[in-house]
Formats: structure tokens, C-alpha cells, sequence
């Protein structure tokens, strides 16, 4: 039976970001748009067009405010000029004005971003100081006593509004510079002798033109929307723009709306065209990563669960897919596994063998989207693949506890310690909030933190990382589940502290008889910590049972791989998993035959075109066709 | 240096060098509001009268320097229109304006914060995806088009609101008209950003849902709506905020637009009356006020941070 834990339409493939259009129609619909204005502003004198300024009311040819309609197709104003005629006239100024105040606005701009991020230190300080002045500073005072003093022209209103231009400019610009700067290429450039300046010109602004057109389609958007405003406020151009269009028709709204609303269409078509393409360059660019989120539902009948069986946990067959670009991962392969109540399971292997994967599999949070489980992962009698959501809320709160790899990020940074351990008893059970403090304080207390009274108030950060996993740990016991999950408890932690934690999760297991399944690629943890073992590799478990036994006469070749790469007697306490020759295999599309195979001494052509089947002696399973010595079975 | 002394001195530094700046620029001007204030059938000895007694014949730098002392005394010149104090007319106007702004954030948070969420839980959804071809629409759509459209909409075709907020009473005298005449302005105000607010969390939100702790609350067994809204907003709102601090400064800007277009008699159709009619103590006092506007707000948005985020509050970010 299978549960589809996301739609399998969503393939995941490099889905387009929020906002940003894909080059698809859309795109070249607003390409198609700004070549239109400018073709209408460039060839306005040229096509066969109304007179603007022609009076209606005495030409005879259009009304006084006339509607728009076959005989004028924007109408008429007050006089009867034709709108249309005036809006084709009114694209020339726009498109000049832009294409001036973006070029000389955004080279300098640029220039000025990539001073200020190459150079960094003081001139830095300076550049962006002003910058924040001249944010501060109201543009249209500016504007407006330049008008004032040199009456709007194009000529004055272009280098005043260049000016104004810059800061945005030069803010973005420094961004990406103080990113690239610091890349190996500038290095290399700098130690070959390349000057400063060379290195500006010659390294950083190639790479820097890209985001800046991409800007400055926005920025051309923003400058039309400006003189929109401007001619709106009574300071616009002498020429007849969309702005002053839009500005003569505004009181006449209720009488003749067309007035003002095909100008102002006219001019959010254009601004938003070039918002279109500005955006869809800089998608270009700027490629994003898969989007990614969650959606876990567990749909499905429920499947009449066999005969309890004893374990506590009893995982079979699961198989957890997700979709990535590459195509789809196949994270976990089949696994089966049960554990019991009051034992510890440690499941070890590579980066990359699917471990954490397995243990995410059994809580359903994923920090991927669109992954797909099948197969059966029962605690307790419940299925969590098929249980309804509240049934499942209920599990996951009470039945089992989970400890993260990471406590730095394990905790909510912006919540005291007591906050979190309040919620998690309050979320999943009757308890008023000064008992669920009481308690938060005492399970501080009972994972080992000195003056949990004060420490119970505290933010994660102002804990060490012993500590923070310590808080951790108590969040995962404060239900008292008896299920214990553990993903690499302590690879973030110093060596002593490993001891500690390892020392204390072991501790806690035996007295509140809970089992545990320790998740981690550190061979000694496993040999000092667990009962039994599951060797993972390529997604599958590929030798399990008692951890002694196992350890003494490892059967699958890979085990041996693995326990041959440390030294046997004279283990280093905490040793890493020295690699094995080669690369795991991949979990798109997984080889044929045994999975090891390509890394595996004695693999020969019958582990290469067959997968093993599984074989169980007693307590201990293994897939491999030539187990222990290598010799055939 | 405490963060009162640090204020102290990013508002003298600013409001100094952005009155400067605009004092410069109105002096260079060709008006002179000598001849305003005399009136058209006024004798040139009566200007020049007037001239010196508005003391437009001292060095620039000496005028600034008077015009700076009566600042400082609370004094910022008067109105060469109808002889009333300039801080009377700010006075006056401001609290439309304020309103106004508040409104506005008032509308697009109570919008964006929503949206935003919305859109996070399911990146390429369908909601997503309107949300962000309306916000990128809003985003491309300058205040006074959009002011337009919303006139034409409500005030001429539907005729549920005035197009015009002239006779517009005190938001406590008559709170239901003063909203009616205020929500025009203030949507046009708000939808630019709407937009901003709606990319900004939904980008944080997604990359914090990802997160570990965000994660683990889920393995928690926690509801849905609580990982979101317990655990992964507040850390995800400090683009939000510093945002919110930003286009405050925008804000006022367009709410020169938003008022002249519906004529609320707010501080920033008084600039633009003035700008006019060459009264340019009034201009001064209200650039005065917006350059400090300007940093008080970014102030009080970095004394946010630590509220909401207690590792600035520790200083250990």
C-alpha cells in the first residue's frame, strides 16, 4: 500500500521563484511591449497619426471629449485633441528620459558600487554615509528647486534624477562586489601583479554588468513612474507626457475617466513590461535553488495492522523517494527494521547511506519537498504512514522523542528554554502552565544542568552546546515517550562532551526502560552504546543485528570495509570511518546487482548484474553473495 | 556610546547636513519671497523693506544661521502666506498624515503578513502564485496610477467612498467619516508596500521552515498552524521589520502623492502648496520634519530588533 506524501505532479525540477516569470510568454509579451513604445516614440512624426495638438472643436474630426471609439480610439479631450495621438507623442519623452537617466545614473552607480565594495575600509564608510543622506533626503525638494532655478527641461531634469539614480545603484552594486572580491579569482588576479584598479576594471565589472542591467530595467520602470509623479505634482517636463496626460485628466475623472485612465494604463503596461524583463534577466543570472518546503499528508485507508508484533518500532519495506533536479532520490531502499523496548539500535554508515534519512522517515519532517514514503513504519501499533493527522500529532508528542544532530540549531533562537518545554507538555497534555514550569525546571535538572531554576529563563544562545543538547534532550523526554530518536547526538560537540551526552542518553534509556535508536557514522559510538546494529549503504540495510556480534565476525563485505579502515585492537577512542576506496553509489539511478559492488574487493560479475537477496541466521541478516571470508554461500 | 547618545548624534548629523542641503538649494532659487509676501501691487521700496526685514539680504551662511537659532528655539519662521507660524500649519496638518502612514502600515501588514505566510507554507501553490503575480502588478503600479484607478472604482462607478477628503473631520470627532475619506489614500499608499513586505517574508519564512528547530517542532507532533506561527514567524520577521522601518521614508513621499491626489490637508499637501507659493519657511520645517521622521523611525525599528530577537539583545549575534 502506498502513501503518497505529496502530489507526484510535483516534480521539483527547478520550479520558477515567487514572482519571478519564467522566460515563457509572459516575457516576451513585455519585450514585444517595450519595443512597441519604442517604436512609438521613435517614429511618432513618421505614421500616419492625428495631429496632437489639432483642435477638435474646430477641425470638425473629434468632439469635445469624445469616448473613445472607431472615429478616435483613446477620444478626445476638452478641445477635442485625439488622446491617441497624444499618448503615441507622450511615449517619446518617457523613453528618452529613462534610457538617459538609467545609462548615466547606473554606470555610475556601478562604478561607485564597486569602489565602495573592492575597496571596503573608509572609503566604503564615506560612500555609503552619503548614500544614507541622500535616502533620507526628500527627492522632490531636490527636484523641484532645480526646476525651480533652471526651469524642467530634459537637459536638467536627466543629470538630477542620474544623481538621484546612483545610491540605488551603488547599493547593489557593492553587494555582489563584496561577494565576488572575496572569491579566488580577484586573489589569483591581485597575486599576478594585476593593480587595483586593473583588477576593478578588468575582473569585477564584467561580472558585476549583469545585475546591474537587471536593476536597471527596474530602475527604467521607476524613472517613467517619476516623472509621472512629478508631472502629477505640477513639476513635470515642458513636453507633453504620460504624466502630464494622466495629471490634466485626473479632475475630470467623474466627467471624462478616459482621460486619465488610458494614459495611466498606457504607462503601468510600460513600467510593468519593464519590470517583466528586468526580473526575467536576473533570473538568468541569479538561477535559484529548488524551491523548497513541506507537505507531509498522510492519506490512505488504514491497512488492518498485523498481529502486533513485539518491537516497538517496526519499520517494513519503506522506501523514501523525493524529487531533486537531477531526477528522483531514492533516500531509503527497502528497509526494514524492528526495535524493541529497552534496547538501542545504532545505524551507521557514510554521508549519504540514507541514515538520517531512515530517522526522518519515522517523523514525517522534511526539510525537502515533495517526498513520497511507502512501506510501514508502526510504533506502538500505529502506523504513522497512514494514522490521521491527530493521531499521528499524538504519537509524534508523546510516544517518541527526538534528538536533533545540531543543538545549535535545534532550539528556537528566539525562545527561552523554558518556553519551548512548556509548550511541548501543554501542546500534548492536561497541565497548567505553573506545574508544566515545575516540571521544565526539574527535567532541566534530571539531564544534568546545574541551576536549571536559572537556566530554565534563559535564550539558547546564552547555553554552550553541551548544554543546548542537554535542552534538547529534555525537550525530547517531557512527555516520557518510549521511543527515543538520536541522528548524530554528538558530532557537534568536543570530545568530552560527546562522552557526557552519550553517557547520560544511555543512562536515561535503562531507567525509563525507552528504546533507542542512535543514528550516527562514528564506530566506536556503536561498539560502546548500542545493543544492536544496522549497517546502511546506498539506501539499504546491508548487515544488521547484535552489535558484539557483529563487530567479531562481520559478514557483508562492506562491514569489513568499514571495520578494516580503522585499526581492530588498537581503536582510537572516537575514531572517524577512515574512506573506503570510491564513491557511494548514486540514488538516482542505482546500479544493477549489489550495491557495494563497484567498491567491493571481491565483487565479481554476479554482484554487479544481481541484487542479493537478504539472508537471515538467527538474529543477524545480511545481503551479500559471498558473506564473511568471501567464499560462495 | 548608548544608544540615546547614538541617536542624538545620527539626528543632528542628518537633520544638519539635509536642511543644509535643502536651504542651499531654496536660497539659489530665482523666487523671491519678499515680492510674495508684498503682494503683486506692491512699490519695489516696499519689497526691499520687506526684504531686510526678512533679513534676505544677509550672507547665505548668515541666514541659515538665523534660520538654524530659531530652530533650535522652537521658532521655524512664518508662513509669508497668511502670517501664521510654520510649525502652527505643520502642526496642524500633521496629524492627517500621520494617521495617514499608520493606516497605510496598518493595511499593508495586516495584507502582507498573511499572504506572505500563506505563501511560504507552499512555495509554487496557487496562492503563491497570485500572490506574487499581484504583488509584482502592486509592485509595478505607481501611486497616483493606482490612486486613479481606486478613484475611479469606488468614488465614480461604485460611489461608496468621497474622491476627495476636503472636509475631512478629526479621526475622534468622527471616526466612521474620517476613515471613509482616509481608506483611498491610505490603500493607494499601501499597495507598493504590500509587495515589498509579501517577497520579503515569504523568502525568510521559506528558508527558516527549513531550518532545524523548525523541523524538530514538527517532530514534535506540533499543529501546523503552531510551527508556523510559534516558531518559524518570529524569527523570519526581522527582514520584515527592517523593511517596515525603510519604506517609512517612502512612505512620506507618497503620501505627497496620496494627499494632493485626494486632497487630504496633510503635511505633505501643505509642502507641495508651499513649494508653490515660494513660502519656504514652511518647506524648511517640513523637510526639517521628515529627515528626522526618518531617523527616529529607523531608530525605533533597531530598538525592535531587540525585543523581538533576544541574541541582538545579549549582543551576540
Amino acid at each position: 500500500m502506498a502513501v503518497v506524501d505529496a502530489p507526484t505532479s510535483r516534480t521539483g525540477d527547478r520550479a520558477p521563484g515567487f514572482g519571478r516569470p519564467s522566460m515563457g510568454f509572459i516575457f516576451w509579451l513585455s519585450v514585444t511591449w517595450i519595443l512597441l513604445v519604442v517604436l512609438a516614440a521613435a517614429l511618432a512624426d513618421v505614421v500616419p497619426l492625428r495631429d496632437p495638438d489639432a483642435l477638435g472643436v474646430r477641425t470638425g474630426e473629434i468632439e469635445r471629449f469624445e469616448t473613445p471609439g472607431k472615429n478616435a480610439w483613446f477620444g478626445g479631450d476638452g478641445q477635442g485633441r485625439d488622446l491617441f495621438a497624444q499618448v503615441i507623442h507622450g511615449a517619446r519623452p518617457a523613453m528618452v528620459l529613462s534610457a538617459a537617466v538609467t545609462s548615466i545614473g547606473g554606470s555610475l552607480g556601478v562604478l561607485v558600487g564597486v569602489v565602495a565594495g573592492y575597496f571596503r575600509g573608509r572609503t566604503d564608510s564615506v560612500i555609503m554615509g552619503v548614500a544614507e543622506i541622500m535616502f533620507a533626503f526628500p527627492a522632490i525638494i531636490l527636484l523641484f528647486a532645480v526646476s525651480a532655478i533652471w526651469g524642467m527641461t530634459m537637459a536638467i531634469l536627466i543629470p538630477a534624477m542620474a544623481i538621484l539614480a546612483v545610491p540605488g545603484y551603488a547599493r547593489i552594486v557593492r553587494g555582489v562586489t563584496i561577494a565576488l572580491a572575496e572569491r579566488d579569482f580577484v586573489d589569483a588576479a591581485r597575486a599576478m601583479g594585476a593593480s587595483r584598479s586593473r583588477v576593478v576594471i578588468k575582473e569585477l565589472l564584467p561580472l558585476v554588468a549583469l545585475p546591474a542591467i537587471a536593476f536597471g530595467f527596474l530602475g527604467f520602470g521607476l524613472v517613467i513612474a517619476t516623472e509621472g509623479a512629478l508631472a502629477f505634482l505640477g513639476l513635470g517636463l515642458e513636453q507633453r507626457t504620460w504624466g502630464s496626460l494622466i495629471a490634466g485628466g485626473q479632475g475630470l475623472i467623474r466627467e471624462a475617466p478616459h482621460l486619465a485612465l488610458i494614459p495611466a494604463t498606457a504607462m503601468f503596461l510600460t513600467i510593468m513590461a519593464f519590470n517583466y524583463v528586468g526580473d526575467g534577466i536576473r533570473e538568468l543570472i541569479d538561477p535559484r535553488p529548488i524551491v523548497v518546503g513541506r507537505k507531509r499528508k498522510a492519506d490512505g485507508h488504514d491497512p488492518a495492522i498485523s498481529a502486533a508484533s513485539e518491537a516497538l518500532l517496526s519499520i517494513r519495506n519503506l522506501t523514501t523517494s523525493f524529487p531533486t533536479a537531477g531526477g528522483t532520490v531514492t533516500a531509503v531502499d527497502g528497509v526494514s527494521l524492528d526495535v524493541r523496548t529497552g534496547r538501542s539500535v545504532g545505524i551507521v554508515g557514510e554521508s549519504g547511506s540514507g541514515k538520517t534519512m531512515l530517522l526522518r522517515s519515522i517523523t514525517g519532517a522534511f526539510p525537502v519537498l515533495g517526498v513520497q514514503r511507502t512501506g510501514r513504519v508502526v510504533v506502538d501499533g500505529t502506523d504513522l504512514l497512514t494514522a490521521s493527522p491527530a493521531q499521528r500529532s499524538t504519537m509524534l508528542g508523546t510516544e517518541i522523542g527526538i534528538v536533533s544532530q545540531n543543538p545549535l540549531t535545534a532550539l528556537n533562537p528566539v525562545r527561552t528554554v523554558g518556553s519551548q518545554l512548556i509548550e511541548v507538555m501543554r501542546v500534548h497534555r492536561e497541565i497548567s502552565k505553573a506545574a508544566a514550569r515545575a516540571r521544565a525546571i526539574e527535567s532541566l535538572a534530571q539531564v544534568g544542568i546545574p541551576q536549571p531554576d536559572q537556566r530554565v529563563d534563559m535564550y539558547p544562545h546564552q547555553l554552550s552546546g553541551g548544554m543546548r543538547q542537554r535542552v534538547t534532550i529534555a525537550l525530547a523526554l517531557a512527555n516520557e515517550p518510549r521511543l527515543l530518536l538520536a541522528d548524530e547526538p554528538t558530532t557537534a560537540l568536543d570530545v568530552t562532551i560527546q562522552d557526557q551526552i552519550l553517557r547520560l542518553l544511555s543512562a536515561l534509556c535503562e531507567q525509563r526502560d525507552m528504546a533507542l535508536v542512535l543514528v550516527t557514522h562514528d564506530l566506536q559510538v556503536v561498539r560502546g552504546w548500542t545493543d544492536d546494529v544496522a549497517v546502511m549503504y546506498g539506501g539499504q540495510i546491508v548487515e544488521a543485528g547484535p552489535t558484539a556480534a557483529v563487530f567479531d565476525d562481520p559478514q557483508h563485505q562492506y562491514t569489513q570495509a568499514l571495520l578494516a579502515s580503522t585499526p581492530r585492537l588498537d581503536l582510537r577512542p572516537h575514531s572517524r570511518l577512515a574512506s573506503i576506496e570510491g564513491q557511494p553509489p548514486s540514488l538516482v539511478a542505482p546500479p544493477p546487482g549489489c550495491r557495494f559492488a563497484a567498491r567491493c574487493t571481491i565483487a565479481d560479475d554476479r554482484c554487479r548484474a544481481e541484487d542479493p537477496m537478504p539472508v537471515q541466521i538467527r538474529d543477524r541478516e545480511f545481503r551479500c553473495w559471498y558473506p564473511g571470508t568471501g567464499k560462495a554461500t | 556610546m548608548s544608544a540615546v547618545a547614538r541617536l542624538t548624534v545620527r539626528l543632528v548629523v542628518v537633520a544638519l547636513a539635509v536642511s543644509f542641503a535643502s536651504f542651499s538649494l531654496l536660497s539659489a532659487a530665482p523666487g523671491d519671497p519678499a515680492a510674495a509676501k508684498a503682494g503683486f501691487s506692491a512699490t519695489p521700496e516696499r519689497v526691499a523693506e520687506i526684504r531686510s526685514e526678512l533679513g534676505l539680504d544677509d550672507p547665505f551662511l548668515v541666514r541659515y544661521g538665523d534660520w538654524l537659532a530659531g530652530v533650535v528655539q522652537g521658532n521655524f519662521g512664518t508662513s509669508v502666506l497668511n502670517q501664521q507660524p510654520a510649525s502652527k500649519l505643520i502642526g496642524d496638518a500633521m496629524p492627517h498624515t500621520v494617521e495617514l502612514m499608520i493606516l497605510a502600515q496598518i493595511i499593508a501588514l495586516g495584507v502582507a503578513i498573511p499572504a506572505g505566510v500563506y505563501s511560504a507554507q507552499r512555495p509554487n501553490g496557487w496562492f503563491d502564485r497570485l500572490a506574487g503575480a499581484v504583488s509584482f502588478g502592486m509592485l509595478a503600479t505607481p501611486p497616483f496610477v493606482l490612486g486613479i484607478y481606486l478613484a475611479f472604482v469606488f468614488a465614480v462607478r461604485l460611489d461608496w467612498l468621497p474622491a476627495v477628503a476636503t472636509d475631512l473631520p478629526g479621526l475622534l470627532e468622527d471616526p466612521v467619516e474620517n476613515l471613509r475619506q482616509m481608506i483611498l489614500p491610505a490603500l493607494t499608499l499601501a499597495s507598493g508596500m504590500v509587495a515589498i513586505y509579501v517577497r520579503l517574508l515569504r523568502t525568510d519564512l521559506i528558508e527558516t521552515l527549513q531550518q532545524d528547530f523548525v523541523l524538530m517542532a514538527q517532530s514534535r507532533g506540533y499543529s501546523r498552524r503552531r510551527v508556523l506561527w510559534r516558531h518559524a514567524f518570529r524569527p523570519s520577521a526581522f527582514s520584515l521589520l527592517t523593511a517596515t522601518g525603510l519604506t517609512t521614508a517612502g512612505l512620506l513621499g507618497g503620501a505627497l502623492i496620496a494627499e494632493t491626489l485626494f486632497a487630504v490637508p496633510g503635511v505633505g499637501r501643505l509642502a507641495v502648496t508651499a513649494i508653490f507659493t515660494e513660502d519656504y519657511d514652511v518647506v524648511m520645517g517640513v523637510v526639517l520634519l521628515l529627515s528626522v521622521a526618518f531617523v527616529v523611525t529607523n531608530f525605533v525599528v533597531d530598538a525592535l530588533y531587540t525585543v523581538l530577537d533576544p541574541r541582538v539583545r545579549h549582543g551576540s549575534r
